[in-house]
C-alpha cells in the first residue's frame, strides 16, 4: 500500500505539473480537491483518466469519485480494493 | 433623436434538423430530436457517442465541412439581397478542422494540405462568396462565439461603420470537440436532455447559421436585433459560476442594451445544454433575473450543442418565433427537474412573441445575450452619441529579446529583437497554482496583461487576438489521443486548447466581468481586436486590456503558418495596451482607419481611405507584411497613390515573422509617444526626434486582407 501511495504521489505530482510539491511533502491525508494544492474538477477528470489508463479502473460516476479522490490515502485504496494489477 | 433599429433581413442554417431555415424550424415544431450515434469518423466502439449532424453540405469538395456549411447557410441568408453586405463576422472555433486532424494523423508534412486551417479562412471564405470587401472578422469565444460575432456586427451597425453584414456562426465536428467533452464527462449517452431530472450532458452537433442585418429598412423585416450583452464569469475556465454570476450579467446587460425591462420578455431560449452545472447556474440566474420567468426552452435535445453555431442558430430561431408567433418546445425533456424552478415549454406554444432573450455561455465563462424583437413593437431606442477615442493608459511587449525595454534595447543595439520569447527568464508575478496548468500561449498572454497594467484598477473588459492559438494544447491533445488508441484524451489540454483559453484566464487574474471577446483574424488579429474594443468597450473606471500574441510551436507552426520558420528560428510574442475612453493623461489615441479585403482592389480603398484622412503628417509607418507577400511592392504603391511620405519601419523584420507581429509594432508606436523619440533601430541608428503633441503613427497590416491604425497624440 505504501509503495503505492509513493508512486501515486510521483504521477500526480507529473500530471497536475504540481511544482511547488515534492513526493516528501505530499500529505496523502489530506484533502485533494479543493485543497491547498488548487486541485478542481478538471484535474479530477485527469486522474480518472490516468486511473483507466494505469490500473484500469473505471470511475465515472460522482459520488464514487467524490469518496475516491477525497484523498491521496483514499485513491491508493480505492486502487488496491478495484485493480487486480495492484494487489499482484 | 432614435437610433435606426437594426433589422434581421434574412437568415440562412443547415442544422442537424435540416438543410435550411424552413426544414429547422419545422423540425422543432414537431419536437423532432435530430440526436443519433455519430457516423462522420470512424471511433472505437466503446467510444461511440451520440452527436447532432448535419446534412452534408454541397459545395467544392476541396473545401473542409466548416466553409461548406458556412457557404450553404451564406447562400440561404442572401438569396434575394440586393447586394453583398459590407461586413461579415463570423464565430468559429479550431475545433472544426476535422481535415487538419486526419492531416496530422497521417503525418501530412506539406503545409499546403493545411492552408484551411486557420480559423481567419471561413469568414474570408464566406466574404469571397459573397462579393463582400469590407471587414471579414472572426470571432472565437468557444460556445459563445456565433453569439458574439451578432454582438460585435450590432455594434458596427449601430456605430455607423457598415449598414449591412452578414453574422453568425459555424462549427463541424471533430475529433477534438467529441472526444474534448466527452473526456469532461460532459457527454450524455443518452442525448441531450436539457432540464431534466436525470440529465448527464450534451450532445456535441455542427451547422452554420447567418444572419443578414441591416439598419436600411428591409421588405419584410424577420425581427428586430434589439440588444446584446456581454460578461465573463472570470471564475473557471471550463466551469460555470455555480449561481449564475455571469449568466445574469449577460442577460441584464442585454435588456439594458435593448431599453426593455425583463416583463417585456416573451419567450426565453436557454443556452441550456444539458450538463447538470450549466442547467443549475443558468436556472439560478433566471429566477434572479424574472421575478416570474416567461415561457423558456432550450431546442439542444433536438438539435445537440453546435458550439460556435449555437448562438446564431439560436438567433435564427428567436427571430423564426417573433415572426412565427410560436416558441419551439424544450425536446428531450421527459422528467423535469423540479430543483430548477422552470417550467418549459414541452412542445411548440402558439402565442404572440414579441421579445426574445437568447443566451450562450462558453469555456472562459464567456457569456453573451441576444434581444429579438419583433418589428415596431418597442420605440426606437435613443441614439447614442459617438463615444471619445480610445486612449493607452498602459503597455508592454514580449519578443525574442524579452519584455519591453530588453526589445528597445535590442532594437538599439542594432540588432533584432525577433525569436522565441524567454519565458523562463522573465519573471512572471503569478499564483503558481494558477500557471501550472497553462501551456505557452496563455503564459505570454498572462505576462503580457500584467506587465501593461503595473499600476491602477485592473482592466475590467479584455479584447484580446490570436492567429493561431493555443498551439501546445491543440498538439498535446491530439498527440495523446492518437497515441492512446483514441482512448485517453486529456481533459486539461482540452480546456486549454479553447481559443479563447488565454482571455479566459487573463479575466480570472484580474476579474474582470466585462466583456471578453476573441478575435482569430490570422495576421489581421490585433487589429481585429482593436476593432473589437472600439465598439464593444464603452469605457468607466476601469480600462480595458487589448492584448494580442501568438505562440511558436515547432511542430504546428511551420505547418500552419509556414512563413514563421526563418533564418532565426521559431519566432513569437505580443503585445497589450490598456485602454480607456477619453480622459487626461493617457500616451496617445488609437482608432482603426480600415478593415478590408487585400489585393489590388483593397489597395485603391486602402490609398483613398488614407488620402481622406485628416491630420497632421504621419512621423512614421509601420508595415506589417508577411514573408510571402514582401516582395509585391504593394506597399510603396500604396504610400505612393496615398501620398504619404514617412520614414518606414518593417515591422516582420524587426519584431519576428508571426501573426501578432503588429501587437509588438503597436507597442513600439506607443513607445514613441511614451519616450518624445522613435525608437532607435526602428528607421535609423539614433533614436529620431518625435513630437508626441503632433505625431502621428501610422501601422499597416497588408497580408491577406488589409488594415490601418492610426496612433495620434491625446
Amino acid at each position: 500500500m505504501q509503495q503505492l501511495i509513493e508512486e501515486l504521489k510521483v504521477k500526480l505530482i507529473d500530471i497536475l505539473n504540481l511544482q511547488d510539491v515534492t513526493p516528501e511533502s505530499f500529505d496523502e491525508h489530506a484533502r485533494l480537491v479543493g485543497g491547498e494544492l488548487g486541485i478542481d474538477s478538471i484535474d479530477v477528470l485527469e486522474m480518472v483518466v490516468m486511473v483507466e489508463k494505469d490500473y484500469g479502473i473505471v470511475i465515472n460516476n460522482q459520488e464514487v469519485g467524490e469518496k475516491v479522490f477525497a484523498s491521496l490515502a483514499a485513491l491508493a485504496r480505492y486502487i488496491e480494493e478495484n485493480s487486480p494489477k495492484a494487489r499482484s | 433623436m432614435s437610433e435606426r433599429p437594426v433589422h434581421i433581413a434574412a437568415i440562412g442554417m443547415v442544422t442537424p434538423l435540416g438543410r435550411d431555415a424552413d426544414e429547422t424550424w419545422r423540425g422543432l415544431i414537431d419536437n423532432r430530436r435530430a440526436i443519433a450515434p455519430l457516423t462522420r469518423f470512424a471511433v472505437p466502439a466503446q467510444q461511440l457517442l451520440p452527436v447532432g449532424e448535419a446534412p452534408d453540405p454541397a459545395g467544392d469538395a476541396g473545401l473542409p465541412r466548416t466553409h461548406r456549411l458556412a457557404l450553404a447557410a451564406a447562400g440561404e441568408a442572401m438569396r434575394g439581397a440586393g447586394g453583398p453586405p459590407e461586413a461579415g463576422v463570423v464565430g468559429t472555433t479550431p475545433r472544426g478542422m476535422e481535415a487538419s486532424e486526419w492531416l496530422l494523423r497521417e503525418g501530412v508534412d506539406d503545409s499546403a494540405a493545411y492552408r484551411w486551417h486557420g480559423l481567419h479562412t471561413v469568414c474570408a471564405t464566406v466574404a469571397a462568396a459573397v462579393g463582400c470587401s469590407g471587414p471579414a472578422l472572426t470571432v472565437s469565444t468557444a460556445c459563445s462565439s456565433g453569439t458574439l460575432a451578432i454582438a460585435l456586427a450590432l455594434a458596427m451597425l449601430r456605430r455607423g461603420t457598415v449598414r449591412t453584414v452578414l453574422a453568425g456562426g459555424v462549427d463541424s465536428l471533430c475529433r477534438l470537440t467529441y472526444y474534448g467533452f466527452h473526456s469532461l464527462q460532459l457527454v450524455d449517452r443518452q442525448g441531450c436532455r436539457p432540464l431534466d431530472r436525470h440529465r448527464r450532458g450534451m450532445a456535441v452537433a455542427e451547422g452554420a447559421a447567418l444572419l443578414l442585418l441591416t439598419t436600411e429598412s428591409p421588405d419584410r423585416s424577420l425581427g428586430e436585433l434589439r440588444g446584446a450583452g456581454l460578461s465573463c464569469d472570470a471564475y473557471h475556465p471550463a466551469a460555470p459560476h455555480p449561481e449564475g454570476q455571469g449568466a445574469l450579467l449577460a442577460m441584464r446587460r442585454a435588456l439594458e442594451d435593448a431599453g426593455l425591462a425583463p416583463e417585456a420578455i416573451d419567450y426565453v431560449n436557454l443556452h441550456g445544454t444539458g450538463t447538470p452545472e450549466n442547467d443549475a447556474a443558468e436556472a439560478m440566474a433566471l429566477r434572479r433575473l424574472f421575478a416570474v420567468p416567461p415561457p423558456l426552452s432550450s431546442i439542444k435535445g433536438a438539435l445537440g450543442h453546435g458550439l460556435a453555431a449555437a448562438g446564431a442558430v439560436e438567433a435564427a430561431v428567436a427571430a423564426l418565433a417573433v415572426s412565427h408567433g410560436l416558441m419551439p418546445g424544450n425536446t428531450g425533456l421527459q422528467a423535469l427537474d423540479e430543483g430548477l424552478g422552470l417550467t418549459p415549454l414541452t412542445a411548440a406554444s402558439a402565442a404572440p412573441v414579441k421579445a426574445v432573450l437568447s443566451n450562450s455561455f462558453g469555456f472562459g465563462g464567456n457569456n453573451g445575450a441576444l434581444v429579438i424583437a419583433a418589428p415596431g413593437a418597442f420605440p426606437a431606442r435613443n441614439a447614442t452619441p459617438p463615444p471619445p477615442p480610445l486612449t493607452v493608459s498602459g503597455y508592454a511587449c514580449l519578443s525574442g529579446a524579452g519584455d519591453t525595454s530588453a526589445t528597445l534595447a535590442a532594437l538599439a543595439d542594432g540588432g533584432s529583437p525577433a525569436g522565441a520569447v524567454p519565458l523562463e527568464r522573465l519573471a512572471i508575478d503569478l499564483p503558481a497554482a494558477q500557471l501550472r496548468r497553462l501551456k505557452r500561449l496563455p503564459r505570454l498572454v498572462l505576462a503580457l496583461a500584467g506587465l501593461a497594467r503595473r499600476e491602477g484598477p485592473a482592466p475590467g473588459a479584455i479584447f484580446a487576438g490570436s492567429g493561431w492559438g493555443g498551439l501546445s494544447e491543440t498538439h498535446d491533445f491530439l498527440q495523446r489521443l492518437f497515441q492512446s488508441g483514441e482512448q485517453f484524451p486529456s481533459p486539461t489540454d482540452f480546456v486549454g486548447s479553447v481559443h479563447n483559453g488565454p482571455a479566459g484566464q487573463a479575466a480570472i487574474l484580474c476579474q474582470a466581468d466585462g466583456p471578453n471577446v476573441t478575435m482569430a483574424g490570422g495576421e489581421a488579429s490585433f487589429a481585429e481586436a482593436l476593432l473589437a474594443a472600439e465598439h464593444l468597450f464603452h469605457g468607466g473606471e476601469r480600462p480595458a486590456l487589448l492584448v494580442c500574441a501568438d505562440e511558436g510551436h515547432p511542430r504546428f507552426s511551420p505547418l500552419f503558418d509556414p512563413g514563421t520558420l526563418t533564418s532565426r528560428g521559431l519566432c513569437d510574442g505580443g503585445g497589450a495596451l490598456l485602454l480607456q475612453r477619453g480622459g487626461s493623461g493617457g500616451l496617445c489615441t488609437l482608432r482603426s482607419l480600415f478593415h478590408g479585403n487585400g489585393g489590388d482592389s483593397g489597395l485603391m480603398r486602402l490609398a483613398a481611405r488614407l488620402s481622406a484622412t485628416p491630420g497632421p503628417p504621419w512621423s512614421l509607418v509601420l508595415a506589417d507584411i508577411p514573408q510571402r507577400r514582401r516582395d509585391q511592392g504593394r506597399l510603396r504603391e500604396l504610400l505612393r497613390q496615398a501620398g504619404i511620405d514617412a520614414p518606414l519601419a518593417d515591422c516582420r523584420r524587426l519584431c519576428g515573422e508571426f501573426a501578432s507581429a503588429s501587437a509588438v509594432a503597436a507597442v513600439l508606436a506607443v513607445a514613441a509617444f511614451a519616450g518624445g523619440a522613435i525608437p532607435a533601430g526602428l528607421v535609423a541608428k539614433e533614436p529620431m526626434p518625435f513630437d508626441r503633441t503632433r505625431g502621428r503613427i501610422l501601422l499597416l497590416g497588408l497580408g491577406e486582407t488589409f488594415s490601418a491604425v492610426e496612433f495620434c497624440a491625446c
